[in-house]
């Protein structure tokens, strides 16, 4: 039986790929994802709490925008890269310059980086993606590997823009060559591929639209459309007037209380405890432990705050929280003003049961230990009998179902 | 050479994070890694050159740009709706999440898709001619 050939780089005539759509693309591609790198590099920053700088307490909605902007980028990256990797896609049948060792070498490391930066990033957006509608079908840990990847992504990013500088440098400052005469005469089998047809003209020939087919301009835009659509439709999550047309977002905004939330009350583990009327918090400071029930904490001082909760997963919403300064409590076992707290759940089940806050959040005016969400009761998904909020933090160190806070030295 | 330079300096960083991963986390997230090539490379990649190819065929000479502009929005924005469309992450316990019929929704954005083809063609000939009857009248 013969083998079905192996195609050859010169079998991809498209007049679409070359080295000007390739750059346009890439230019946008290194926007999205330098984006969602700095955006993952600011959520990132709130897992490590040993740093000499932490996060700012304001604005309140500072983790908000950036988580929202970090999951939004990587989406709009999805489109840009597809088509980015069909513009390039004949290179992979490139010819090996097998016999001289240098320019084998060369080609080779080439060959060998451009596989890490195309793994690296098919990788990072398909976790991400995965990740924002909690579907984690890998064994892996993600917060480690997507933060380890990120890394190699963004350098082989950086190492392909160094490498090929001197291409895209060359493709913009080229004019364009005069658009070649309408091809007429020759028959084309189809506008993207034509692996079958002749090439026409100098591949840059082909910016004006010639009735066969969209122009390299014109791939390029809808590349950009695509992007955009796809923000749109997924943008709802966070960017609540687009909710109605947001049609693939994760979230339609709704939930108890009008709030959705992410661990539930079972998935923690909690459904007896927290409706258990002996419940009290316990406040401890070295050896002195202060216990206070929920009536004590309702008999406190009450204050309202708007606060967004924004999850790392990329949804926000807007509420009304009520409850007592978290810094009152704090009095109540004569913590250090500079003290960082231990705050711990009675969740069971799942990771984060157990947070630190710095005393820059435990301590802003706006941070409560709330009783109440949008005016009523803490339903028991929300973290009844009581739950941190703080302005400007990921809702996974908003921890729910507190039962306990420990003032560390 | 500076900016390459910089480049590999950040890559190591995230190659020396993900070797302390611990082998079973590294084995599977390898297995993602490479999956990930070769699934766009050997599937994703010829069956869209075996769709451009049919479609370059059946459709006429003058909807061919429409059509491949409908397809690429098409096809690329369906791929990131693929993890809602699957609903895999979805909850018994949290009803709050993947809250939303979203093959109707697909269904919809494939509708506005299809009506933006449709309605491009016209469109655009009436743009056309408006700017000849602008030209025309200009000159």
């Amino acid at each position: 039986m013969k083998r079905p050939p192996v195609p050859t780089e010169a079998a991809f005539t498209s007049r679409l790929r070359n080295e000007r759509l390739s750059a346009g693309i890439g230019m946008w591609l290194g926007v999205s994802f330098g984006l969602c790198f700095l955006t993952g590099l600011v959520s990132h920053w709130y897992y490590l709490p040993d740093l000499p700088v932490l996060p700012p307490v304001r604005p309140v909605w500072g983790y908000q925008v950036t988580q929202g902007a970090h999951v939004l980028s990587g989406i709009a990256a999805i489109p840009l890269l597809l088509v980015k990797l069909w513009s390039v896609y004949p290179k992979l049948f490139g010819e090996i310059p097998f016999g001289k060792l240098r320019p084998l070498l060369v080609n080779l490391a080439e060959k060998a980086s451009i596989a890490v930066l195309v793994a690296a990033a098919i990788f990072q957006l398909v976790t991400g993606l995965a990740n924002s509608s909690g579907w984690y079908p890998w064994s892996f840990s993600f917060r480690s590997t997507h933060y380890a990847v990120a890394w190699i992504a963004i350098g082989a990013l950086v190492v392909h823009i160094a490498v090929k500088l001197p291409i895209i440098r060359a493709a913009y400052s080229e004019p364009l060559p005069e658009p070649a005469p309408e091809p007429l005469a020759v028959p084309v089998a189809d506008p993207l591929a034509e692996p079958l047809a002749e090439p026409l003209a100098g591949p840059a020939a082909t910016d004006q639209p010639s009735g066969r087919g969209p122009s390299r301009r014109t791939l390029l835009r809808t590349a950009l459309l695509a992007s955009s659509v796809a923000v749109i439709a997924a943008a709802g999550n966070t960017v609540p007037f687009l909710r109605k047309v947001s049609v693939f977002a994760v979230r339609t905004g709704e939930g108890p209380q009008g709030v959705p939330i992410n661990r539930s009350a079972k998935a923690a583990g909690v459904l007896t405890t927290a409706v258990d009327p002996a419940f009290e918090l316990t406040l401890v400071n070295g050896d002195r432990e202060v216990t206070i029930t929920r009536a004590d904490l309702e008999a406190m001082t009450q204050r309202v705050h708007q606060l967004p909760i924004a999850c790392v997963e990329g949804w926000s919403a807007a509420a009304s929280w009520t409850g007592v300064r978290f810094a009152d409590l704090l009095d109540l076992v004569d913590a250090p003003e500079n003290a960082s707290l231990r705050v711990r759940s009675l969740q069971e089940k799942g990771a984060f049961g157990v947070t630190e806050i710095p005393a820059s959040f435990a301590r802003d005016p706006l941070t409560l230990l709330a009783l109440k969400l949008n005016g009523d009761d803490l339903s028991i998904d929300h973290g009844f009998p009581c739950r941190l909020i703080a302005p400007n933090r990921p809702g996974v160190m908003q921890t729910k179902w507190v039962n306990r806070i420990e003032v560390l030295a | 050479m500076l900016i390459g330079t910089v480049g590999v300096a950040m890559g190591s960083f995230g190659a020396l994070r993900f070797l302390q991963l611990g082998f079973g986390d590294i084995l599977n997230a390898v297995l993602w890694l490479a999956g990930g090539v070769v699934v766009h490379d050997v599937i994703i990649a010829p069956l869209t050159l075996l769709v451009t190819l049919v479609a370059g065929r059946l459709v006429p000479a003058p909807a061919r740009t429409r059509v491949a502009v409908a397809l690429v929005v098409l096809a690329t924005v369906t791929v990131t709706a693929i993890p809602v469309l699957g609903r895999w992450g979805a909850r018994p316990d949290n009803p709050t999440l993947l809250d939303r019929n979203y093959f109707i929704g697909w269904l919809l954005f494939a509708a506005v898709v299809l009506l933006g083809t449709l309605l491009a063609g016209p469109l655009g000939r009436l743009r056309r001619s408006r700017q000849v009857r602008v030209s025309q009248s200009a000159g």
